[in-house]
């Protein structure tokens, strides 16, 4: 049978072969009219595992403390690649990895959530860049993603799209997952295809609670089954994209009870001890360095005794959470050994996506958003409000949004320097791959040191199925992959290595690697601090970035960067820094800090609704795309009918008790809590009961000032007649969650206001005719602009840390 | 009693419970003679709870109570320091400092936030360096002073506690 030609796509289909007469008459169907495109013979199916902020010495596989026994299965029964590269940040990686280019030039060299008007900066793919799940579609794969996506535009994610941007338009004929960058591993707020389709039912079954990661690998093993059911030979591509170890840390107290007391030695000793476990194991040279602590990272002598416990047990978690989720992919993996076509399935597994996180800032949180909200609480605050919620042992369960301090994601990049958000250092950008394919690979359990990069992973995945990258896609000449295949490397230890050169920028962090030499160039800024100060610097017209420092590494002699060449190698250093301009030129990382944009004045235009309208039935609306009432005077009114007797239940709910609003009917009262985060709760209650009938009601919020975070008062109405007042000292200037929706009529996974969590969601039991939000404009044009201003920083904010 | 005492008070503002219990217990097993200590908190369902020594029952209920000791004028600022949104940008520069602002005088009920907690300790002067470094977790202190007779002194060391939480200065 003669192959497609796969040079466009999709492919077209072959002209009808057979005779139509105009009877049956010596008429001859032609049965290939009813087939659908095939792979080229040999296509093994693929499985790409992708784990979320965590670093090079996290995984037991890699000498870190977490046990990580089914990555250590398949890699004895693969190869480990000691030297993959990523992006030091969420969605660029993602973007890389599943484009095949580099992440500006797709248009993400920021993350999904934050769009701005430079062409490296859009998060929107180009049209000539079409991804390669799409390419496999196209050519017989089956496909599908699961868990993390992190790759839609924050005002995109809900009905009306537009689809292309969603995992569908990517390719990917089945989705089940989160469309923002983290998620509750308890209540999330789930996509499923081209719907959001809220909190799981599971949610509410207290003996049997739904756990994120579990569903993933059911959904995983059903969607398995299910083509297998229907077609026996039809490869698969199945992209299974962990919410873990992103924060929040999530996971039940049986994983994390393994890791009690294996930490309390600090993140400093521990450090050493995955040094000395890497170097057992192998997978870092025996003469490496380990490299030294920086003065952002206190040291653990320093740390107060009685914080230590608390410290300790942020890092039991994350290490639980991680556990779960290598069990979670062995599940999914025995399930393909179970159809019995492990033998034939390319794993590719990777253990990170941009290095460790450090956006729990040094004191951990217990509720990651607390950060982003630009609120500065000292490691003693954040304990009392972990005590608040149920103590450091609740750390991890339904209560918390937690994320651990910024000295362990140091400690779980070891042996390298700083994590997430650094590009011009390996903790952010150096991550541990694993590769499975028994049918081919021989010398198991073996090392690769090939300079590696998530953009090959696409060239080397349609390489392996016999799939050539195509010139045309839905009529659209297409560029070139930027990746290389590194197929021979599998199964040859001496292939050549083919990615000789590569950049790197990250938030103005950048490098340029080319034959060995690495050039670093690190702005001075901490990566989790955004204060003014912080970024006075790099305002346009202050900041030379061939002032900034560099650093310069040979890697085939220092695998970990822990020598500092540049004073001996002048002219490598010009050579590279000329170089990283060429290639930010051509790829559009220009300008440098187009991520922080909105810090520096360039807003997009200010939105012209202030009016929203729900009706009644409307939920699960993702925190990105809820009316904008942040930092401004609002109101809330909702058309109600009070059945005889009265009514009770949520008039509208956004997010949960860390922070949201809920407007609901309590014993008979018209009542409104907000939640400042978790730290500050607000209620206001009517002083009387609501009346039967046609009702209206509504929530005043009559700001202070236009400020971010504005007090306020609160004046509740019924029918007009205010019934009920309050203050709100605070409010939340941001947003309330990372990825709880707001639902009218009900409150949705984790409640607002704990009073009625018993009674989740608390449906309205009247009825909801409509729900208004009307949000006032401040004084003047220049007090609303620099609100929007603020309000875009804060998002940039927010972006950056999701 | 003497006629003319000088009387501490420390208010402490915490954002647990337990927070203001373990120094509650600290205070009270910290060896000193105590006024009075007394330890507000609000759950998160927002019912107000008041606990108090025995102390203050024995020997200073009747004291205590004429100055309204036990609940009405607790008002610490918690995270008065805080400054929310600090973090949003160089281009707001002026917008980006929260000041929070106090309400004392306002019953502790209203002014204890849901989820919080105060504690309020009394004791004669010469008993704060035991009681003093027994309040460890405090996110907010203060401690006044004054002299007088037993109420006067009361009123005073309270009123000045409260006057340095309110300045910010504690």
């Amino acid at each position: 049978m003669s192959q497609p030609d796969r040079s466009k796509l999709p492919i077209r289909q072959q002209p009808f072969g057979g005779v139509a007469n105009r009877t049956l008459e010596g008429s001859q169907p032609d049965w290939a009219e009813l087939g659908h495109v095939e792979p080229p013979d040999g296509a093994p199916n693929v499985l790409l595992v992708l784990i979320d902020d965590a670093g090079f010495g996290n995984a037991g596989t890699f000498g870190g403390p977490i046990d990580t026994p089914n990555y250590t299965r398949i890699a004895q029964e693969g190869v480990r690649y000691n030297r993959f590269h990523v992006t030091a940040l969420c969605s660029p990686t993602r973007a890389a990895l599943l484009t095949g280019r580099n992440s500006h030039a797709v248009g993400f060299g920021s993350v999904g959530e934050f769009s701005t008007g430079f062409a490296g900066y859009t998060a929107f793919v180009p049209d000539d860049c079409v991804p390669f799940p799409r390419i496999l579609r196209d050519n017989g794969y089956s496909t599908a993603a699961f868990g993390k996506w992190h790759l839609t535009p924050d005002g995109q994610q809900g009905p009306s799209g537009p689809f292309d941007r969603w995992p569908v338009g990517w390719g990917f004929e089945y989705f089940y997952g989160f469309l923002g960058g983290g998620a509750s591993q308890w209540d999330p707020c789930l996509a499923e295809n081209q719907k959001i389709i809220g909190t799981p039912p599971e949610f509410y079954d207290e003996e049997n609670p739904y756990y994120l990661p579990d569903a993933m690998a059911d959904k995983t093993i059903e969607w398995l089954h299910a083509i297998r059911g229907q077609d026996a030979k039809k490869p698969f591509f199945a992209y299974f994209a962990t919410g873990c170890s992103h924060a929040p840390h999530h996971v039940s107290e049986e994983w994390a009870a393994k890791y009690k007391s294996k930490f309390d030695q600090g993140w400093d000793r521990l450090r050493e001890e995955t040094f000395a476990r890497q170097k057992a194991l192998g997978v870092i040279p025996a003469d490496a360095e380990l490299t030294p602590r920086d003065d952002a990272f206190p040291a653990w002598d320093d740390v107060p005794e009685k914080l230590k416990a608390y410290y300790a047990r942020q890092m039991e978690v994350y290490a639980g959470f991680s556990e779960n989720a290598d069990h979670n992919v062995g599940r999914v993996i025995d399930a393909i050994d179970e159809l019995g076509e492990l033998e034939n399935t390319l794993v590719l597994w990777i253990w990170g996506d941009n290095g460790a996180s450090m956006e729990g800032t040094i004191t951990g949180s217990f509720n990651e958003l607390t950060m982003q909200n630009g609120i500065p609480l000292s490691d003693e605050m954040q304990l009392q409000l972990a005590e608040r919620y149920g103590g450091i042992e609740a750390w991890g369960n339904q209560m918390m949004d937690p994320h651990y301090s910024a000295a362990w994601a140091w400690a779980g990049n070891t042996p390298f320097q700083w994590g997430k958000q650094v590009g011009s250092h390996l903790g952010g950008t150096r991550n541990p791959l694993v590769v499975h394919w028994p049918e081919r690979i021989t010398d198991t359990g073996a090392l690769r040191t090939h300079f590696t990069h998530a953009i090959d992973v696409g060239p080397t995945i349609l390489d392996i199925a016999g799939i050539p990258m195509p010139t045309h896609i839905d009529g659209i000449e297409q560029q070139p992959m930027h990746g290389v295949t590194f197929a021979d490397s599998l199964t040859d230890a001496n292939a050549p290595e083919r990615h000789t050169q590569q950049y790197f920028e990250t938030i103005g962090n950048r490098s340029m690697y080319k034959d060995g030499w690495w050039l670093s160039m690190k702005t001075a800024r901490i990566p989790w601090v955004l204060t003014p100060d912080a970024l006075k610097p790099y305002a346009p017209g202050v900041w030379d970035p061939d002032s900034d420092p560099t650093e310069l590494y040979y890697l085939p002699d220092d695998f970990t960067q822990a020598r500092d060449l540049a004073a001996e190698h002048p002219e490598k250093v010009k050579e590279l820094k000329e170089l990283f301009w060429q290639e930010a030129e051509k790829y559009n990382v220009l300008p440098l800090m187009a991520t922080l944009a909105a810090f520096f004045g360039m807003v997009p235009p200010l939105p012209e609704t202030a009016t929203y309208e729900f009706r009644g039935d409307v939920e699960n609306v993702l925190s990105g795309m809820i009316p904008r009432i942040y930092n401004h005077s609002y109101t809330i009114t909702a058309e109600l009918v009070i059945p005889a007797g009265g009514a009770e239940g949520v008039i509208v709910a956004e997010a949960d008790h860390l922070g949201g609003f809920s407007l609901f009917v309590d014993g008979g009262k018209l009542t409104h809590t907000y939640s400042m985060m978790g730290v500050f709760v607000f209620r206001q209650q009517a002083e009387e009961p609501l009346p039967e009938g046609e009702v209206t009601v509504r929530m005043q919020f009559a700001a202070d000032a236009p400020k971010p975070a504005t007090g306020g008062e609160v004046t509740l109405y019924v029918n007009d007649r205010p019934v009920g007042k309050g203050r709100m000292d605070h409010t939340v200037p941001i947003r309330f969650s990372g990825y709880a929706g707001m639902d009218i009529g009900r409150d949705n996974g984790g409640v607002v206001d704990l009073g009625y969590a018993s009674r989740k969601p608390f449906a309205f039991t009247g009825t909801i005719k409509k729900v208004t939000f009307e949000v006032n404009p401040h004084a003047s044009d220049a007090q609303e602009h620099e609100l929007h201003a603020a309000a875009q920083h804060g998002h940039t904010a927010h972006a950056l840390s999701a | 009693m003497k006629l003319h005492d000088t009387i501490d008070v420390l208010i402490g503002g915490y954002l647990s419970k337990d927070a203001a219990e373990e120094d509650y217990n600290a205070v009270l097993e910290c060896g000193a003679h105590l006024q009075g200590a007394v330890i507000v908190s609000k759950d998160l369902e927002g019912n107000l709870s008041v606990e108090q020594t025995d102390h203050m029952v024995k020997e200073g209920a009747e004291g205590l109570g004429a100055v309204g000791f036990a609940v009405g004028l607790f008002a610490p600022p918690l995270l008065a320091a805080t400054a929310v949104g600090a973090a949003i940008g160089a281009g707001a520069g002026a917008l980006l400092h929260h000041e929070v602002s106090d309400k004392l005088g306002e019953q502790a009920g209203e002014t204890i936030p849901i989820g919080g907690a105060g504690l309020i300790v009394a004791y004669s002067h010469p008993e704060a360096e035991k009681v003093e470094p027994a309040v460890t977790r405090a996110v907010k202190k203060a401690i006044g002073e004054a002299e007088g007779n037993h109420v006067k002194a009361l009123k005073g060391a309270i009123a000045d506690a409260q006057q340095k939480l309110a300045a910010g200065n504690a």
